[in-house]
Order: structure tokens, then sequence, then C-alpha cells
């Protein structure tokens, strides 16, 4: 299996050979992973250097925390890729964005109204939990879709607040 | 020595409390919600009685509940540890009536102190220099802090006058964005403290926040334990202490007259027990009294850490009505510590509090290492208290040692489940005003960034790319699986074992 690992702009292409050996670029490496105690931390020893580094998804890729830094890594497999890159076109518009709560807590104020534009960065939500009022906002402007909340309601984590659809001018 | 003390607190700071009373030989009484059942403090304690449901105020803050456990346990006394009840003149004297030492000040040295307003007139009057602001004003509307800016001028503060812990603070650069900025303060206040009532003060620019540790018994004997530097702090959150102070390392006239004027204001209360006095000091090294907490810090084992002593023990041997165990001039400093405060907060989104279970934590051990924690694998981190995991804290012969040690300390710590503060930490360990000591209070929300810090840092993105395959390869591979369970032998096997038939 052939997969494409793009961290920062670079792609790294990964075949997998067998349990512990893999390609990578012109190289075989030998490895071996372990998750340590079943949890999301790994050690991985590459050519008998040794790592260890949290894996989590994350979205639409997975983050790494290494050595204190952390990295965002989009992988594919070749083929879903070439499907892709095939399809060519510009993203589609309307990219919408899910406000969900990023832990449970208090609405205590809801800032926007549906419909209603912002601007990048605006506050949308104050969210107050473990004693502290966080404020949540806007990643692009955009409109207000739809609403979900009231000022005053407790939410659970990952609940949906609001939905924000992307102006026209920021698809990239 | 008293018999059997109750500890109204929770988290690290109970189990804290807990082992200096074992040390001394003293019975523990443990409280705890709904949420803590499974709590260390719980326990560890030698009795524990349930207090309420989750959230603090039906339970941690209701003083006559835990006045009442007391006396039913037969308790001598009751320690308030920090937060809570610790700075509650009320709480003090329902101890007192009830006959149960309160392990801290008078309530008369609490309301002084308290009451942030009254405290800065006070010191005012004992002629301690106060930051300017609206001290000696009494409780102000709205309207009226509106009137008063102009006079102190921007930037100033908002502060909660029974604030504490950054809450009910809110940074003020004009007019314009005041009205709304002392809404939100009071709200804030309003929900932490039960007193929306703020007051204003001046923002001191390039300012550097270091504090002095007090300790003084009923005699009248006070002394101070030295400085601690709190000046890398977020939204008024301390996040790193140290102690030398960088500042004052080399400027030992300045420590001098800070620590006397320390204890002047401890004086100026008629202090007992142990207590903080913060100060402000600005680029010229002019210091200001910030205000005087009256209880235990969360950043007591710093000082403990250079001075050798144990400030929890001491606390409980003064409020026993015993003299201070040390004399001024018998305080040594020794080397240098640093304690990072490890919370839940992503310090990639935000520093959003992250709530859930720690699956796993594999805490650092070897030299000159201490962790302070109430969390364990299988915790769940609950939305109704602070988001403090543990402290860490280490020591060095010299400060340059303890910041590398920090570093590995900072890399050996492992804690799954929750998203935590630690790369922030480790990336400040290599950045150069923190290298360096020159930093202020506005460091972390003026110049630090997670990316710059990072550029430093040797890049790892093959093992990144790597790492995160292999994982997803497993993962994918797992879910794809429609025949035939790997079952406890390794899923490797099993994956390469699919690879071959695939073939």
């Amino acid at each position: 299996m052939i997969y494409i690992a793009e961290v920062d702009g670079l792609e790294f292409p990964v075949e997998i050979l067998d349990e512990h050996h893999i390609r990578f670029g012109k190289d075989i490496l030998e490895v071996d992973l372990a998750a340590v105690s079943g949890q999301p931390l790994y050690s991985l020893i590459v050519n008998g250097e040794s790592f260890e580094g949290y894996v989590y998804p994350a979205e639409g890729g997975w983050q790494v925390l290494l050595l204190g830094r952390s990295y965002s890594v989009i992988i594919e497999d070749e083929r879903e890729k070439r499907l892709r890159t095939s399809e060519a076109g510009p993203a589609s518009p309307g990219r919408e964005f899910t406000l969900r709560a990023p832990m449970p807590g208090l609405a205590v104020a809801v800032l926007v109204s549906e419909g209603q534009q912002v601007e990048k960065g605006q506050i949308l939500v104050i969210l107050e939990s473990m004693k502290m009022q966080n404020e949540l906002r806007a990643p692009y402007a955009g409109t207000v879709a739809r609403l979900r909340i009231k000022a005053g309601e407790s939410v659970q984590q990952k609940q949906i607040l609001l939905n924000l659809a992307a102006s026209a001018l920021n698809i990239t | 020595m008293f018999k059997k003390i109750l500890i109204a607190n929770r988290g690290e700071i109970a189990v804290r409390i807990l082992r200096a009373c074992r040390e001394l030989g003293i019975k523990t009484v443990a409280v705890y919600s709904e949420a803590d059942r499974q709590a260390l403090h719980v326990r560890y304690a030698d009795e524990a009685y349930f207090l309420g449901p989750s959230p603090a105020r039906e339970s941690y803050l209701c003083g006559d509940k835990i006045i009442d456990i007391a006396r039913k346990c037969a308790a001598d006394a009751i320690h308030p540890g920090y937060g809570f009840l610790a700075e509650r003149a009320d709480f003090a004297t329902d101890c007192k009536d009830a006959g149960l030492v309160f392990i801290g000040p008078k309530a008369s040295s609490i309301a002084a102190m308290g009451d942030k307003a009254v405290a800065r007139s006070t010191l005012a009057k004992a002629r301690v220099t106060v930051v300017p602001g609206t001290e000696g004003e009494g409780p102000l509307r709205d309207d009226e802090l509106l009137a008063f800016a102009p006079k102190i001028g921007f930037p100033l503060i908002i502060k909660a006058v029974s604030g504490g812990g950054g809450k009910g603070m809110r940074d003020v650069r004009n007019l314009e964005e005041m009205p709304d900025l002392i809404r939100s303060a009071r709200r804030e206040a309003e929900s932490s403290f039960g007193d929306g009532n703020v007051y204003l003060e001046k923002m001191v620019e390039g300012a550097r926040h270091i504090e002095f540790q007090i300790m003084a018994d009923q005699f009248g004997n006070v002394i101070h334990l030295g400085e601690r530097e709190c000046s890398i702090q977020r939204r008024h959150q301390k996040l790193i202490e140290e102690s030398p102070s960088p500042l004052l390392a080399n400027d030992e006239a300045l420590r001098q007259r800070m620590g006397a004027v320390a204890v002047q204001a401890a004086r100026a209360v008629d202090y007992a027990n142990a207590g903080t006095i913060e100060f402000l000091v600005d680029k010229d090294r002019n210091f200001y009294f910030l205000e005087m907490n009256t209880r235990l810090q969360v950043e007591h084992p710093v000082t403990e850490t250079v001075t050798g002593m144990d400030i929890v023990a001491e606390q409980i041997r003064v409020a026993f009505g015993l003299q201070l165990s040390r004399k001024q001039e018998d305080i040594r400093w020794r080397g240098a510590a640093i304690e990072c405060r490890i919370n839940a907060e992503d310090p990639y989104n935000g520093f959003l509090p992250s709530s859930g279970r720690i699956t796993l934590t594999q805490p650092p051990t070897g030299p000159g290492v201490r962790i302070d924690t109430g969390v364990y694998a299988g915790f769940d981190i609950s939305p109704y208290y602070d988001p403090l995991i543990s402290k860490m804290i280490v020591w060095g012969e010299t400060r340059s040692q303890a910041v590398i040690r920090m570093r590995r300390a900072l890399e050996e710590y492992k804690i799954v489940g929750v998203r935590t503060n630690i790369p922030f930490h480790q990336t400040m360990m290599d950045t150069y005003p923190f290298i360096t000591g020159k930093y202020d209070t506005r460091f972390v929300e003026e110049q630090f960034s997670m990316l710059d810090a990072a550029e430093n840092r040797e890049l790892y993105l093959d093992i990144a790319a790597l790492m995160a395959t292999m994982v997803a390869h497993v993962q994918m591979e797992h879910r794809a699986q429609v025949y035939g369970q790997p079952g406890q032998e390794s899923m490797w096997k099993w994956v390469s074992r699919r690879l071959r038939l695939n073939r």
C-alpha cells in the first residue's frame, strides 16, 4: 500500500512493505511502531533511532505532537490522490464552517444572529467553562447560516453552536 | 499540636496539605463533591465526607456544611487551601465562632486585604506606593468609572474588588471600548465571586510581576521568604513562576527594599500566617504594591524549593500558636527554582480548556523534579473546576541548570486524554527572552508565538509523516477488517498477513 503524507506543504510517499519495512522516498527503512499502553502515544523506532509522539485524528487529517512541536499531516492513499487531482477545477464555493463547543459549558453570550455577516476573528459566542469565559471567533468572514443555541443554554462538548457560510471572496 | 485537620479544598492543593498533615502526624479529613468521589484527596485522607453536587456553589463554597462536618468529626482546624473559601473573612469568623481554628490570617486581616480597593487605600495611607487608580473612592457605578478613567489615563485595567486568579479583569485601551469591558468584567466577577464590584488601575507598561512570600506568627514576628517572579502570564493567569527573579538576582539592594516593604504591608493589617505581597516593578525599577493574597499561593513550592522551608507545615504550626521556626537572618536561598503550571488547555487552539478523561499520565522523575498533582490515569477533568492538572517544579544550582532541567522534565511528561499546555512550556523554555530572563507581564500575549519560537526547533517533518502514516494505516486496516479478528496478537502481524493475501 502506498500513501502520500503531506506535512507543511511537503509530500512524502510512504510505501508499507511489511510489518517492519517501509519504502520512504528512495530508502527502505526498518521500523517498529508500538502504542504505549494502548494509548494514542506512540513509540517509533526507525533504523535504531527512537522517537515518541502523540498522534491524534484532527480535522481532515492527523495531528502529530513530536518533541514539543505540532505537525498537521494529511494522508491519502495513492489512488485517492490520483482521483482527486484528475478531477481538477476550483474548490467548491459555499464552504461551510460548523462551530462546535470545544468543551462543555454555559453559553453566556451569543453575539450574532442568523443571517448576520461576520468578519474574520469576530467573536461569535462566549462560552464559560472551568471558571473562564472563552471567546469563540469566526475562522473567516462569512454569514451566520444557522444559529442553534441561545444565550444562557448549557452545551455539551462538540455540540453544534452555529453554522457559518464563507463569503465567496474567501474561497481560495 | 492539632489532632485532626479538615481540608476544605480539592485537587492538587488538597493533596499538598494532606501530605503536610501526614508528616506532622495529624489526622486528615477530606470533603468532596459528586465529581470528586474518586479524587486523590478523598482516597489519601483518613476520613472523607460528601459535600454536595459538583458545582462549587453547591459543594466547596458551602461554608456552613463544611463547618458542620468539621464539628461532627471533631476536627480542631480547617485549612482552606487557595480559592474557594480561602479569602472569605466571614468563613474565617464562622470557623472561630464554631470553636475551630482557621489556618490562615485573622478575619480582620482578610477583610482589610480582601477588598482590593480597601487594601490599596490602607497601604497608600501606610505610605506604601500603590499603582495609581481609583483607590479610596469606594464602590463606583459605570458612569463614575467612565468619568474617572481619563484622569488615570489609558491603558488601564478593570479589576474585580473581590478578584483573584485573573477573573473579572479586563485591559482597556480607550474610552470607547470601556463600557462593554466593564459589563463583561462585572459579569465574570459576579459569577466567580458573587460580587460584581470593580475598580480601575493604571496599566504599568513593561512591568514585571514580582511577589514576596510572607510568614508571620501570632506574636508579631513577620519575615519574608524572598521573591517569586510571576511575569509569564496570559490573561492575568500565571503560567510560570520562578525564584529568584532574574531581575533581582543581581540587585540585592532592590530585593532588600521590596522585602522590607512587604513586611511593612503585612504589619499594616496585623497579619499572621502565610501571605503574599504582589508588586509591579516598572522599567526603571520603581515598584508598586499590587495586592496581598491572604492565603497559601499556587506557586508556593518555588519558595519551598529555594529556602527548604515547608510553608504548609509552618502555616499549621503558627495557626496552632507556635512561634515562627526561623528568624529573618536564618533564611537562606539556594540555587534557582522554576514552576510550570500544567493546565488542560490547548496552546495550538487559543488555549481553550480541554476536558475529558486522562487515560495515561507518566510524570517525569529523576534529580531535582517535584510534581504536585491531584490527577491520575482514569481521572476526569471536569468543566466545574479550574484547568490545573499539576505543577511541575524543578531546582537547579543555577537558573540555567534549572531551565535545562525543566526542558528535560517537560520532554518526559506524558499526559494523554486531554490536551495540555506542555508544548507551550517547551516552547517557552527555548525562547530567547525567557532564557535570558528579560521578559515582562505582556510578553506571552504580545510577543510570544508558538510558531515563531518553533522556527528554531529542529524539524522532524519526515518522522511526523512516517508516524502519522503508520498510525493511519493500522487504523484504516483495522476499520476495513470484515473477516477474522486480530484478537490479542499484534495488529501488524495481522496487517502484513492481509497484505500478503492481497498481493
